[in-house]
Parts: structure tokens; sequence; C-alpha cells
């Protein structure tokens, strides 16, 4: 069981990190180069027009007074309004609507990751030093080694291009249809209409056209990430599988009598999916990062290509808005992965 | 394990270069595993690649626009043996093809290798510098500068690498080109060394010579630097080498979004990032597949040294071998 105590403490800790999160963001921005005010004005504006957007802005203020005013604002989720790439628009509006497209393709690639990864990992362990454990190592790591800028590149020049299976870029062939967002997530959101459609005149399968544009889109940019993913997996539970076999209660069950492929299951599978879970939740972050380059390979316009707009023509309400949002994510996903692994192991909450 | 090393290296002093590899079992143990051999071997080409072409490249050359010298776009010279069309004068003519500014391709993607490894070895360098020094001292003061280090630390690693070197890069001027993805890299693996660092001079710090040379009265730097790095060094390494497969990874992937490499620059993730932007909708494939090929190649050599260092560093398993 996992103690409300230790679950309280893990979020009391995770106070101070967010602070110097938000405070780090803060600093970034006031190095960087440029002029906000100059950013919203534009180069022709004159100087006195410039001095005005700074006083609107309070960038005139002292810096502890801007300070404090952004971490009030941060502590809110309030990052302000976006200058040039949705001008006025409400950042948390703008991440509300781009923060699904990231999430969608993450999960799908973590999806893939870990449906492929785990049985690859344990088959490797079960047959250490055979050809099929080489060879899936040697795979692995190419896995690794291979850029996702690089293997998405070539997913799309072979099956899309060549081939023909699948689009090159986007989420759905909006030419054909435009679906009203529910959620944002579009393999979702496409499926609830298509069910609501099928609910009030009966089924079609032309209901569910949009439904297999959003899926068919999603394949390669999911499998991109997913390849990536799985590779890391597979290692992990490799060697994490590896460790436990040799350990004195899989010996002490095999002598009891009991079965190889039970004992595995049972007192292998279990013990050695521990720290595997925490290397999942680690590499959220490395799939964070890989949804960056992935949305930007397949033309989808997610939180990670919007973070690189924003950096280019110095949005700075965005870049702050996005940063934030991406370490507060990845914050969470390992107090969930600590909170796991004290229930796999109880050991770790003394 | 450590001390074992020790007796083994002054054991090996007497007996030459042979002796001493067969005394050391990390070197031995690393020298029997045939992939970590070939992940040197891929590295030690890719870095006479290096050098060759810093030494007999034109960089004036590759770099500049070369219409009239060359055709734009040409692919491969032995694509014709596959009835493909090419501009080539023969099949050993642009091996890799030509690109958009009609320069050719394989000379700019032998140049990028001295790229990779440059700046790759000065991100690496740096953060190993900077990680190496604050985890030691973190690990030997304890109390108030472990905590504010680690604590600092903690907050780098908050966020996910690539999204927090991305907004580092904003902090600095354009024109810094590559250097700029260096700043913003360094920044982020340092905490990454000093978290393993710190871990391994702990332990250290708990042997008994320790004590023993503290008690004969060496001072703190003498501690460090005489009887703390040395015996950190096998971890350092093994993190090093894994780390430079993504340092490489990471460099070409800001210039791969435009935010590190000069335009022009022969640096493989730019050169990518222009092939997949123009070439990639009209199937000139050659122009992104030849500088990932060789990015993809050289972080695959590192990451199967690497592997290879932290099994033959890894007791548990040379037990197992043994």
């Amino acid at each position: 069981m996992v103690s409300l105590r230790f679950v309280a403490k893990r979020l009391l800790l995770l106070v101070p990190v967010l602070f110097g999160v938000a405070t780090l963001v803060f600093a970034i921005l006031h190095l960087s180069p440029g002029n906000p005010a100059r950013v919203i004005a534009g180069n022709r504006a004159s100087e006195e027009f410039v001095r005005q957007i700074e006083r609107e802005l309070g960038l005139d203020d002292p810096i502890w007074v801007q300070y404090g005013r952004f971490l009030a604002d941060a502590a809110q989720l309030e990052f302000g309004e976006s200058y040039t790439i949705q001008r006025d628009t409400a950042v948390r509006e703008i991440l509300r609507n781009k923060l699904p497209v990231t999430l969608e393709l993450a999960i799908y690639g973590q999806l893939i990751g870990i449906l492929l990864g785990l049985p690859l990992g344990i088959l490797s362990a079960i047959k250490q030093d055979t050809l099929t454990d080489h060879l899936t190592r040697v795979g692995a790591l190419s896995g690794i080694s291979v850029p996702i800028f690089w293997s998405g590149p070539l997913a799309i020049l072979l099956f899309a291009q060549f081939l023909g299976w699948f689009p090159t870029s986007g989420r759905i062939n909006s030419q054909a249809f435009s679906i009203e967002p529910i959620t944002g997530v579009i393999t979702l959101d496409t499926f609830v209409r298509g069910v609501e459609a099928t609910l009030s005149n009966g089924f079609a399968v032309s209901d569910f056209a949009p439904f297999f544009s959003a899926v068919e889109h999603m394949v390669l940019p999911a499998a991109t990430i997913g390849i990536y993913s799985m590779a890391l997996i597979s290692r992990m539970m490799r060697s994490s599988m590896l460790e436990v076999i040799r350990q004195d209660y899989i010996r002490t069950a095999r002598a009891k009598g009991q079965g190889a492929k039970i004992t595995l299951m049972k007192h292998g599978l279990r013990n050695a999916l521990i720290p595997v879970v925490t290397v999942i939740g680690i590499q959220f972050g490395t799939l964070l990062g890989g949804a960056v380059l992935t949305e930007t390979v397949f033309g989808i316009g997610g939180i990670g290509t919007l973070l690189v707009q924003a950096i280019e023509v110095g949005d700075y309400p965005v870049v702050q808005g996005t940063v934030l949002t991406f370490a507060f994510l990845f914050t969470l996903v390992n107090l969930g992965v600590d909170i796991t692994y004290s229930y796999l192991d109880p050991r770790i909450q003394q | 394990m450590s001390a074992e090393t020790e007796t083994g290296t002054r054991a090996g002093r007497d007996r030459g270069l042979l002796g001493r590899v067969r005394a050391s079992p990390f070197l031995s143990e690393l020298l029997s595993n045939r992939l970590a051999l070939v992940g040197l071997s891929i590295i030690l080409v890719v870095v006479t690649v290096a050098v060759y072409a810093r030494a007999f490249v034109d960089f004036e050359t590759i770099t500049r626009v070369q219409f009239g010298a060359n055709p734009p776009r040409a692919a491969p010279g032995w694509m014709a043996l596959f009835g493909t069309e090419t501009q080539a004068a023969g099949l050993l003519h642009y091996p890799f093809g030509t690109d958009g500014q009609a320069r050719d391709i394989l000379p700019r993607v032998l140049y990028g290798a001295w790229y990779a490894m440059l700046y790759g070895t000065i991100t690496v360098g740096i953060s190993t510098v900077a990680g190496v020094g604050l985890g030691t001292l973190a690990a030997y003061y304890g109390d108030v500068t472990d905590n504010v280090v680690m604590r600092t630390m903690d907050v780098l690693l908050a966020f996910p690498s690539l999204l927090l070197a991305l907004a580092l890069v904003a902090i600095f001027p354009d024109d810094l080109g590559l250097w700029r993805a260096v700043a913003a890299l360094t920044l982020v693996y340092t905490p990454r060394f000093a978290r393993v660092i710190r871990g391994a001079a702990l332990a250290v710090l708990e042997d008994e010579y320790v004590d023993a040379t503290v008690a004969l009265g060496a001072r703190d730097p003498r501690v460090l630097v005489r009887h703390v790095l040395p015996n950190c060094l096998a971890p350092i390494t093994v993190q090093s080498t894994l780390n430079f497969g993504l340092a490489i990874i990471d460099l070409a992937a800001l210039s791969f979004l435009g935010f590190g490499a000069a335009a022009g620059t022969p640096s493989w993730g730019l050169m990518l990032s222009n092939g997949v932007e123009r070439g990639l909708l009209t199937g000139e494939w050659w122009w992104s597949f030849f500088p990932g090929f060789f990015l993809a190649v050289t972080v695959l050599g590192f990451n199967l040294l690497g592997d290879g260092m932290r099994d033959a560093l890894d007791p548990r398993m040379r037990e197992a071998i043994d």
C-alpha cells in the first residue's frame, strides 16, 4: 500500500523544484536578447510607441516586481497573451488547443513502445546469448542510435512516397473532412463523432471515414516515436530480467518444483518490471522532446512546433507557457512514477 | 573493485602494455566484447574521416553555392544502374548526389564528421569537467554544499532535455551558430554527470583508505584529486561515452530545428533539415539520407562502446561470465 504520508511528502518536495523551474524560465527569458515590446510593435514602429507598449506590459517595472508578478501568474497557470503567433490570444487558450495534439502523439508512441518493447526484452533475456538475443540487442541499440529526424523522413519516403500506404503529413485529410474538436485528441474526436452519427442516423461506414483518415495519419509519426521508445524499454527489460533470474528466490521456486514458465511469470516478471516502470517514466521526457522533432518532420501542429516557432519569432509569453507546461507535465509524470514504484516495491517508502 | 584494479595495474606496470591490458579486468573484459570492438572501430573510422576532411576538403568550396560547377539536385551517378535518370557524368560521379545549391554532398558529409566530433567533444568535455567538479564537491562537503548543488541540478533535470536546450538556445545571439547549441547542451548535460559522479564519489568516500589519508593529514584538494577522482574514473568514462552519442544527436537535432549551425555549414543536422524540407516530397532522397546515415552510424559506434564499457565495469556481469 502506498501511504498517504509518502504521497504528501513527494508532493511537498515538488514545490521547491517547481519554484526553481519557474525562476529558471524567468531568468532565461530575461537574459534573451531582444526587446519584447519591439517584437510586438514591429521594426518600423517609433521609439515612443515601443516605450508605450513597455509601460502597458509592465516591462519598465523593476526586475523583482516583474519576477513577483511572473511567479504569481505562473502559480495560477496564467501566462499572458501571445505577442505575435496568435496575437492577443491567451497563451493558456493556445496551449489548450495544442497540448492534446502532442499528448496524443506521445501516448500512442509510448503504447507502441511498451507493447513491443516489454515482450522483446523478456524474450531477449530468456534466450540470453542466442541469435534471437543478439539480434534483439543490436536492433534495440540501433533503435536508440537512429535519430527521429532521420527515421521519420525515411518512413515518409518508403511508406508514403514510394509505397503510398500512408499520407505524408498532417493529422487528417483536411480537404475532405472538417472536424469540430471535442477533446482535441483527433482519433478520439472523430470516433465520437462517428458514433454520434451512427446513433442518430443508423450505421454507415462513411460516418467513420474521418476516423480512419485520422488513424491513417497517426501511424507513421506514432511508429517513429514508438520504435525509439521500444528500443529503450526492451533494453531495460532485458537487463532487469537477467538480474532477477539470478536471484535466490527464483532458484528456490525452481527447486520446489515449480515450472520454468510459471516461475518466470510469477516471480521473475513481477520483480523485473519494477525498474522498467522508472525507465518508462523518465523516457516520457525524451518522448516529449521526440514529439517536437516528430511534429516538425510530419507537419503536425502541436505544442512542439509551437515552441520552435515561438522561439524563432521571440514570442516570449508563448515560450514561457510552453516550457513551463512541459516541465510541469514531466515533473507530474515523474511523481506518478515514484508513487507507482513505491507501490510495486514497498521498501522504497522507508 | 577499485582496490582490485589498483593492484592489477601496479602488477601490470612491469609487464608492458599487453600484460597491463591482461591484468586489468576492465580492459580485458572490454576487449573480449565483440560489439564493443565494433563500436570502437566505427569511432576510429569516423575520427579518421573527420581529420581527413579537415585537412584535405576545401571548406570554402563545399560551403559556397555551386551553380555552374555542378548540376543542382543531381541523383547519385550509380543510380543509373537502376534506370534512374541522373545528371552525373559517370557511375562514380557524385556518389551521394548534389543538393539544391548544386553542392556535391559527399565532401559535405565527410566534413560533417569533423563537426560532429569537434563539437561533440567540446560539449561532452565541458559538461564532464563541470559535472565532475560539482559532483565531487557535493559529495565531499555534504550538508549545505550538497543541498545547494544537487537541488539546482534537480531543477535542471526537471525539464525534458531537448526542450531545456531549446529554451536555453534562445539566450544566445544567432551569430554564435553551433556554439550556442554547445553552450545550451553543456548546461543540460552537466546535472547528469554531477548526479552520477556524486554517487560514485560518495561510495569512494566510504572506503577506509580515504579515512587513512585524512588521518595522515592530507588536505581536501589532495584527497579529492589523488584519491577520490582516480577511483571515480570508471563511471565518468562510461557516462561520457554514452553521452557522446547523445550529444551528437542533440547537436544535430538543434541544427535540424534551426537553432544550431549557420546556413550553408556542412553539419549533418543542417544537411538533413534542408534535405527533408526541400528534397523529401520531390523524392530526392539522397539529400537527407546520407547525412542521416553517417549520423546514425557514428552514434551507434558510441553506444556500442559505451554499452560494452558498462558491462565490463559491472562486477555482477563479470561474475556471471567467469
